[in-house]
């Protein structure tokens, strides 16, 4: 019991500093249950409380976050033509993914925890736990090479505007990892669309982030200095100064996909790259099966609604099928069951659009929810050339409408009720 | 085809509401309940679908050069087009009392409101600018005024369900209105851009 012995000698007085105790009560009822109990009304009493409903859906995305600070490696080295087994130079692309995750999700929890935990003080409550999940969601959703400054200016619209302004944790009427990203996107487009951004790692001669021919390696201390050091010690390859391979283009199978239709994107990627995921992307949406896995973890334990992932997954398919009867362009021709190996639509399915305090919250508007974000998800995807992927705009749009589908249903069944009286 | 792609991208592409912000006056004021903000969401399309034609047939029988008078009237554009939705407004009301006084009742105050509505002068002016025939006025304005429907629907059931929250008080009531107004156009914006009739 040395922990509890630790965190009861370390605890800040209540009364003296607030702010401190709050930031202390955080970190200890991560560790432990707390012992107080409720006093007066009767409470639900479940292990489930809100707490570990987040721990799950974040212990969910742990695959995620493995494959992709792989994946964040595997495409810088990819794009030099360097490394391209799965094991080989494994050491330098998990450390050129620590390096580039690793600020994204630090300084996401600084700035979100951090105006969490103001608020909290401000209105003399305990931190809530809701930014776990989003904390954890949002590193997952940006493009590795990200500047810092976009990330923490996104973060804190979306945690001041998107959720604090509504009244904190569970009142949000939008998912707010996704409020932080459509802010970068439409606030910063540059940063998070085209081909250049998906790929870590590279600068042209003026020292922005870009993969055009003559970009090179764009090292920080940490790779020559750290891990260089680390690796000479341990006899293993090194950060080298190399240029990105001729005629690389960086370009998502999205976007190859626009321009050509499936075989444009099986002459880069194969099918089983696009499965797995070992393609340019935001950092934690390429692995299908890792996601689906994460996916099954959230339904075996009752977090997520299989209503919704069932009917988002029904509608994509819908409405798939209908551009492929269609077939004007050569991306509406994409057989239905290949639009699931490109994009993020597993990822929006699984953790996005589940997100039960976003979400319509009656059953049969659950269905109608998620179908509509799989039907128009599909058109943005397919059918709107400003945007690459549709699933963050169709989630945010229904957001929008889903306390009118609650609303509607819930009529609906008062009037059944009233006719059967 | 062509009526439907324009219906369409009123509606949803083009809203008067969350791409324009237009009519943002009723749609802030009367949006606190799902019950009154349909109504006046019908009346907005009622109204919006009415004047269209009625405007275009000014605009291009009465002011055009080759009207009546021969010469370019335009510069009386805004003003004949007020008086027409003031009094088309002013005829529906009477209409409606003497047809169906349940509805008039259930629309209330909000009937008379839409005159200073700027979302219907705004949807005239767009179908000027935009030089729509008469067919094609008629679906633009049922698309906006369907869009502007929608828009103000969504933000009362929203605004139902904020109730319960725990918005911090400096916020409560329009400040909170004006938020969601802002991040419901950006929920909007997931569609900008689509083009129905470059899709064929």
């Amino acid at each position: 019991m040395g922990l509890l012995d630790f965190f009861k000698r370390i605890e800040p007085d209540k009364k003296k500093s607030p702010l401190l105790h709050t930031a202390y009560d955080a970190f200890f009822t991560f560790a432990y249950s707390p012992d107080s109990t409720t006093q007066g009304g009767v409470h639900v009493r479940d292990g489930m409380d809100l707490k570990r409903t987040m721990i799950h859906v974040v212990l969910a995305m742990q695959l995620c976050y493995i494959f992709g600070t792989y994946n964040i490696g595997h495409q810088h080295f990819d794009a030099m033509g360097m490394y391209p087994g799965f094991l080989e130079g494994f050491h330098l692309k998990l450390s050129h993914g620590l390096i580039k995750l690793l600020p994204i999700f630090i300084w996401t929890h600084v700035v979100g925890l951090g105006i969490e935990f103001w608020f909290a003080y401000k209105k003399g409550h305990a931190v809530e736990e809701g930014f776990l999940v989003s904390g954890a969601l949002i590193p997952l959703i940006m493009p590795p090479d990200i500047p810092i400054w976009i990330l923490c200016v996104s973060v804190a619209f979306a945690v001041v505007i998107g959720k604090e302004a509504f009244g904190g944790t569970g009142m949000n009427i939008w998912n707010v990892a996704l409020l932080c990203r459509v802010f970068v996107f439409f606030a910063y487009p540059t940063t998070i669309s085209g081909d250049n951004v998906w790929v870590s790692g590279f600068a042209d001669a003026a020292g922005t982030m870009s993969l055009n021919p003559g970009s090179v390696t764009d090292y920080s201390w940490w790779h020559t200095g750290l891990f260089n050091g680390l690796f000479e010690w341990m006899g293993l390859d090194t950060f080298k100064p190399g240029a990105v391979m001729d005629g690389y283009s960086g370009a998502t199978p999205l976007a190859l996909a626009y321009q050509g239709g499936w075989e444009n994107v099986t002459n880069t990627f194969s099918q089983n790259q696009l499965w797995w995921g070992t393609i340019p992307g935001s950092i934690g949406e390429t692995s299908k099966p890792l996601i689906l896995l994460g996916a099954a973890f959230l339904l075996l334990t009752r977090i997520a609604s299989w209503r919704i992932m069932f009917s988002m997954l029904l509608g994509a398919i819908c409405m798939s099928m209908l551009l492929n009867l269609w077939g004007a362009t050569p991306f509406m021709e994409v057989p239905w069951y290949f639009q699931f190996y490109l994009g993020s639509f597993f990822f929006a399915m699984a953790f996005m659009a589940t997100d039960p305090v976003t979400a319509a919250s009656t059953n049969t508007g659950k269905w109608v929810y998620g179908f509509l974000i799989g039907f128009i998800g599909m058109i943005v995807r397919v059918l709107n050339p400003a945007y690459p992927e549709g699933w963050m705009l169709a989630i945010l749009f229904l957001n929008t409408f889903a306390a009118l589908i609650d609303h509607y249903v819930l009529e609906s069944n008062m009037k059944k009720r009233l006719a059967s009286a | 085809m062509e009526l439907v792609n324009i219906f369409i991208k009123s509606a949803f592409i083009e809203n008067l509401a969350l791409a324009y912000f237009l009519g943002m006056c009723s749609y802030l004021a009367v949006s606190k309940t799902v019950k009154t903000a349909f109504g006046l969401g019908l009346a907005v399309i009622f109204v919006l679908g009415i004047t269209m034609p009625i405007n275009w047939m000014i605009e291009n029988y009465l002011l055009a050069d080759t009207g009546p008078f021969g010469t370019d009237l335009t510069f009386l554009r805004l003003i004949l087009f007020i008086a027409v939705i003031a009094s088309m407004v002013q005829l529906v009301e009477m209409v409606i009392e003497k047809v169906s006084p349940p509805l008039y009742n259930s629309l209330g105050i909000f009937l008379p409101l839409i005159t200073v509505n700027c979302a219907i002068l705004g949807g005239s002016l767009f179908m000027v600018s935009k030089e729509y025939n008469l067919s094609e006025s008629i679906a633009f304005g049922l698309g906006g005024g369907f869009g502007w429907f929608l828009a103000i629907i969504a933000i009362a059931a929203i605004r139902e369900k904020i109730i319960y929250s725990d918005v911090p008080p400096a916020l409560r009531g329009l400040g909170m209105a004006f938020i969601l107004t802002g991040l419901m156009g950006m929920a909007f914006m997931s569609l900008m851009g689509i083009d129905p009739s470059a899709i064929k």
